[in-house]
């Protein structure tokens, strides 16, 4: 009787944890990442790229959790993920000041921090367990600068940009890179993200007599600032940010006020270029339901150097660390490559709008714009 | 030109935060406690409309009384979740369960209409029209239209129907109003109704010309508290005037000086108000803070 009871015990125990031991054989990718907040248009964005490439390889799992917009709720769930011990490698939030607080940890812990955070600080600070797979402001803002001088032909941009860190990060890049090409800005102002009405800095920055505007806002600001550009009859060039590229900003806008402008991007999905990419686009849509952007593309492609590096015998720890900083990936936005400091990504394209369609299309592209690789 | 183009920007966008302001003032008087959701419902009007734009593609205008109604229903809802439980706990509870309520929205308008900004319907037609020289989008002249009709519409149920001194009466002495025989909790639960319809107009007005995304409520929010703040606590009128003068400097003031100057010079001036009328332009209607 004592042995049938225990032998049940037994079986149920075996139950219980035989088919944990098989899971724990196959290792689990925490995706970290906001999907909601302030930045969760561009956090969904990312939560879409890792599962489209993640999904696609049997031999890894996945478990996707919300950071928010507050470095403690991120540092939490890193915590939480690296209770697991099968966990050797994580996919970590857009937002820089989350990373920041992350990355302490991923050193504790010896565990890679890959990201497409654009926030510059993030691979300064000589920690080398993190992973930029998204060009920063060092990259884009001066290819954003030499298409407004070169291309262009601009000399008198007007720069408005947000408060935000983001903002400020790259007007200080952009101010560095037209000084650079030899340019002084006439006329530069920051937006708060809750400002509705841009008639007034429009008004201004049109009495400096520019020949450019040169934008680095989040989505609906930078939407704004085209709509009420165009209705106040301004009609001169429009070079916007990253936020210009994404189809969500221009379904905000009808396609004739999006004539004559242009924005900076790592890469531009639905712009297409290659079939791999449009398979990618044509996948992203029936799976989401809606278009894919550089940000998608770009944790896709971070997420399947991951794989590549898993299926190369490098599956967490040191030595994964060690094949993301020694190897390049040919993904669909760009070639990978780390320069020594984690910043893996070192191209930029320029996107127009011809005014007849939301889609745009490539008219530039930037490469080792940083001379990363 | 410009001054005057600034103008009728400035009162539009002001006209669209009255009607946020007004909402928020109804039930801080009918509860004694803020509304930290009323921000919420401005955005969860605003994605109604883009909603229905989706089902009936016409113009905003239609879809209005549409909007007033199903949020009216939204507002219902909100009291019964958030007040009605609550409604012998101290003010301070109603706070957190706003700002819970609000949280919930704002993640739900996430959930199912995604993180991206959206844009409703334009009221009439969009386009520009010249008003003695200068260039105004015909949505603004629309925004501010309609908001003084549901403005005034507010004023006459309050002032000169049966039902409006019954709401009255429950916001100024909940109490006494019971006594007199007024069911009091239905008042304060169709204040909730009424608040919740002019954020939702709000948030169609808005979200046409100036987007709207699941996370713009805490700037509504801190709007229309700012000019609550201002006109004096409790103050429909001073709600009114504060919106307004909220509103001014986002356009005038920042057609001078940088956005951030002007956003600044907004808070100083609000700070100057409290300091000369600490109860301030109107006086305080409501005797408590929460």
């Amino acid at each position: 009787m004592l042995n049938s009871s225990v032998r049940r015990i037994l079986a149920i125990l075996a139950a219980i944890v035989l088919p944990a031991a098989a899971l724990a054989e196959v290792p689990r990718i925490p995706v970290l990442v906001p999907v909601t907040g302030y930045l969760s248009l561009e956090g969904t964005a990312q939560r879409n790229g890792a599962i489209m490439a993640l999904e696609a390889d049997a031999s890894v799992t996945f478990e996707v959790s919300d950071t928010g917009t507050s470095p403690e709720v991120a540092v939490t769930a890193m915590r939480r993920a690296l209770r697991n011990t099968d966990v050797g490698v994580i996919v970590g939030p857009i937002l820089g000041t989350q990373m920041l607080a992350m990355l302490p940890l991923a050193e504790e812990y010896q565990v890679p921090l890959v990201t497409i955070s654009g926030t510059a600080q993030l691979t300064e600070m000589g920690n080398p367990w993190i992973f930029r797979f998204f060009p920063g402001d060092a990259v884009t803002k001066i290819a954003h600068a030499r298409y407004v001088a070169e291309d262009v032909g601009a000399k008198r941009p007007a720069i408005l940009y947000q408060s935000t860190a983001y903002g400020q990060s790259g007007h200080a890049r952009l101010v560095e890179a037209f000084a650079a090409l030899g340019i002084a800005p006439v006329y530069e102002e920051s937006l708060d993200v809750a400002t509705k009405d841009m008639t007034a800095t429009l008004a201004k920055a049109m009495a400096a007599g520019p020949d450019v505007l040169v934008l680095h806002l989040h989505s609906g600001p930078t939407a704004l600032v085209v709509r009420q550009a165009r209705a106040q009859g301004i009609d001169i060039p429009i070079v916007a940010g990253s936020a210009m590229h994404q189809p969500s900003t221009a379904a905000l806008l009808e396609p004739a006020e999006l004539k004559g402008v242009c924005a900076e991007s790592g890469s531009s999905p639905i712009s297409g270029g290659s079939p791999e990419m449009e398979k990618f686009a044509a996948d992203y849509r029936v799976k989401f339901g809606n278009e894919p952007d550089a940000f998608a593309l770009a944790q896709y492609d971070a997420a399947r150097m991951l794989l590549a590096a898993r299926h190369a015998g490098a599956t967490g720890g040191a030595p994964l660390r060690d094949w993301l900083a020694g190897n390049a990936f040919e993904g669909l936005a760009m070639t990978y490559k780390s320069d020594g400091k984690g910043n893996m990504a070192h191209d930029a394209v320029i996107v127009c709008y011809d005014g007849e369609s939301r889609v745009p299309r490539i008219v530039r592209r930037y490469q080792g714009v940083d001379g990363g690789r | 030109m410009e001054l005057l183009q600034l103008a009728i920007n400035g009162i539009a966008l002001g006209a669209a935060y009255a009607l946020v302001a007004l909402g928020f003032v109804l039930t801080l008087k009918a509860t004694g406690a803020v509304n930290f959701a009323q921000g919420d419902l401005v955005t969860a009007g605003g994605f109604l409309a883009v909603a229905l734009a989706g089902l009936l593609p016409v113009p905003g205008i239609l879809l209005l009384p549409i909007v007033v109604l199903a949020m009216a229903g939204i507002g219902l809802a909100v009291a019964t979740l958030s007040w009605w439980p609550l409604r012998d706990r101290p003010p301070a509870t109603m706070f957190i369960s706003t700002i819970a309520l609000g949280i919930v929205i704002q993640n739900g308008l996430n959930g199912v209409f995604g993180a991206e900004p959206r844009a409703a319907p334009p009221l009439f037609t969009g386009g520009h029209v010249e008003v003695f020289g200068a260039v105004v989008a015909r949505q603004s002249l629309a925004i501010l239209a309609v908001a003084a009709i549901l403005i005034a519409g507010v004023h006459l149920l309050l002032g000169r129907t049966q039902l409006g001194r019954m709401l009255r009466a429950t916001a100024q002495d909940r109490a006494v109003a019971s006594a007199l025989g007024i069911r009091t909790g239905a008042m304060v639960m169709l204040t909730f109704a009424l608040a919740a319809a002019l954020s939702g107009a709000a948030g169609l007005l808005l979200a046409n010309r100036y987007f709207i995304a699941p996370t713009d409520g805490g700037g509504f929010i801190v709007k229309a508290y700012i000019a609550v703040v201002i006109g004096g606590w409790g103050r429909v009128g001073g709600a009114l005037a504060g919106a307004m003068l909220v509103a001014l400097f986002e356009t005038i003031v920042a057609a001078w000086f940088d956005q951030a100057v002007a956003t600044g010079l907004l808070y100083a001036a609000l700070l100057a108000i409290l300091a000369v009328r600490p109860r301030g332009l109107f006086g305080e209607a409501t005797g408590r803070r929460a």
